[in-house]
């Protein structure tokens, strides 16, 4: 009898201290699952339930972040996103470093550089490759406007109303002074380039900014310049005065060399990244290829400001530019 | 020796003239396919038209995901019997294809293939007419250059390439709606 109290005493005991060694893993999932709750998303109702993969801790708290725009009153400011939608940690964590500048910076709204959810668009790719990562951003408010890559579904996301496209593959929008033309490079056919040109000339904004996929200017090895769409589209930029000009579809962050008077930038690495992928610098005046990023973009009277951050916070470029409006001519 | 030089130009010219009148002879054949292709969109876009399908914008990707796929399966339905050469039939595609060549030999050529090559070409793989594009295939972007050489299109139509493929892509509904193999001639 003794013996078995023993033995009952021992299993109790192991017992007892098998549920404390479990405890904390039972709470920290209670925690996560909380948490996954919480962050089911605002902009789908037929999503699975969100529970965010990853969970990073990159971001440096606002007060600590290196913030090179000067934040004027009455700026349009905005972040630029390219090649984003992997719904791999890395998008998550160029996510958080988002977040934690627009806590500092509260820019206003993102432009969005085309491949926005790669692969499969069932409800589960929206969720994760979109949805979740910019949670926190979607949630107070930060609108974003789409252009489409070579790896989008043109139809559901020009109908998917947080990308803002109004159902349309090609669009236009104003913020303030600035008038913004996001173009489908993937399919430039007549209709749309009629479209460019009506808009652009009668475009009234101070500023014009083209943003779209495929870019006219590229060091990258991997794709190249498309010759053919500068072909077309160029002349159209030059008539009706475009300054600035943003794509993707590379893996990588450039800022080119201004050409007849527009600035290009490229950025296919908010989610993608092809390391160690640059030619001979034909084109560019600053290049990074070994990590993810961003950029933030400020718009004062006639100066653009802008910022490039990498995934782990570090600024990898910056600068102003001026409005050139010596040849700008309607 | 000069009556012998006379009848060399005379032959000359006439050989150009042969040459010239086969060339124009050439257009009202091609206005003929361009027309004949013209209808077989209209009757395809009025047989979508009758079925009433939804596209809707809305914020929930399920809606999405639904109509995209209520949209095919009623357009499959329609056209229940659909084969290759519907739409592309052999006087079309053969213009299509005479057209594709004549615009990628010609002075943009160069510019064109460096487009396509650029822009993540896609492999031959096998599409079949009436069924869905590879959801996770990415779409080739259409070099626009090539765009302005081909018959005007509709906005829900497009004209995509694969591998050397020339595909007729119906966007709302993401099915191949006919399609012209070995349509882009290798170099």
């Amino acid at each position: 009898m003794n013996r078995n109290k023993r033995i009952a005493f021992i299993y109790l005991a192991l017992f007892v201290a098998a549920c404390a060694l479990c405890a904390p893993a039972h709470f920290t999932l209670a925690a996560q699952a909380d948490r996954g709750a919480a962050t089911s998303t605002t902009a789908s109702s037929g999503s699975p339930a969100a529970v965010p993969p990853f969970h990073t801790t990159h971001a440096a708290p606002a007060g600590s972040l290196d913030i090179r725009i000067p934040l004027r009153d009455k700026s349009v400011r905005f972040a630029v996103i390219g090649d984003s939608g992997t719904g791999e940690r890395a998008q998550y964590e160029v996510a958080q470093q988002m977040e934690a500048y627009w806590q500092a910076t509260k820019f206003d709204f993102v432009i969005m550089l085309g491949d926005n959810i790669y692969g499969g668009h069932s409800p589960r790719d929206f969720a994760r490759k979109f949805e979740q990562p910019y949670k926190v951003l979607l949630d107070s408010g930060v609108k974003f406007y789409a252009s489409l890559g070579n790896h989008d579904d043109p139809n559901a996301e020009r109908l998917y109303k947080p990308f803002n496209m109004n159902g349309e593959r090609y669009y236009a929008f104003r913020k303030g002074e600035v008038a913004f033309f996001a173009l489908d490079s993937n399919y430039m056919d007549p209709n749309q380039l009629n479209w460019l040109d009506q808009n652009l000339k009668n475009s009234q904004g101070t500023w014009k900014i083209c943003f779209f996929h495929h870019p006219l200017y590229n060091d990258g090895r991997h794709h190249g310049s498309d010759v053919d769409l500068r072909t077309q589209v160029l002349p159209l930029f030059e008539r009706y005065g475009v300054n600035a000009v943003f794509s993707g579809h590379e893996h990588v962050y450039q800022r080119i060399k201004p050409e007849d008077n527009i600035y290009y930038f490229v950025l296919g690495n908010s989610g993608k990244l092809m390391t160690h992928d640059f030619g001979s610098p034909d084109e560019r005046v600053k290049g990074f290829d070994s990590d993810q990023s961003f950029m933030l973009v400020e718009i004062s009277g006639d100066k653009l400001y802008f910022q490039t951050i990498s995934r782990t916070g570090e600024t990898i470029d910056s600068g102003e530019l001026e409005r050139n409006t010596a040849t700008h001519t309607h | 020796m000069r009556f012998r030089g006379c009848l060399m130009w005379v032959s000359a010219g006439l050989l150009l003239l042969l040459l010239s009148a086969s060339s124009v002879a050439q257009k009202p054949d091609d206005t003929a396919a361009i027309k004949d292709f013209q209808a077989r969109i209209s009757r395809y876009l009025a047989l979508q038209k009758q079925q009433g399908l939804p596209n809707q914008s809305t914020s929930s990707p399920g809606k999405l995901a639904e109509q995209e796929q209520q949209r095919a399966e009623k357009t499959r339905q329609a056209r229940a019997a659909a084969r290759q050469g519907d739409i592309f039939a052999p006087e079309i595609a053969a213009y299509f294809k005479r057209q594709i060549a004549s615009t990628m030999r010609g002075p943009d050529g160069a510019r064109i293939r460096a487009s396509l090559r650029h822009a993540e070409p896609l492999p031959n793989v096998q599409l079949k007419v009436n069924a869905k594009y590879p959801a996770e295939m990415p779409l080739q972007s259409t070099p626009p250059t090539l765009l302005m050489n081909l018959p005007h299109l509709p906005r829900e139509l497009q004209y995509r390439i694969v591998g050397s493929t020339l595909v007729l892509y119906d966007v709302p509904s993401g099915l191949i709606v006919d399609l012209i193999p070995d349509a882009v001639p290798a170099s």
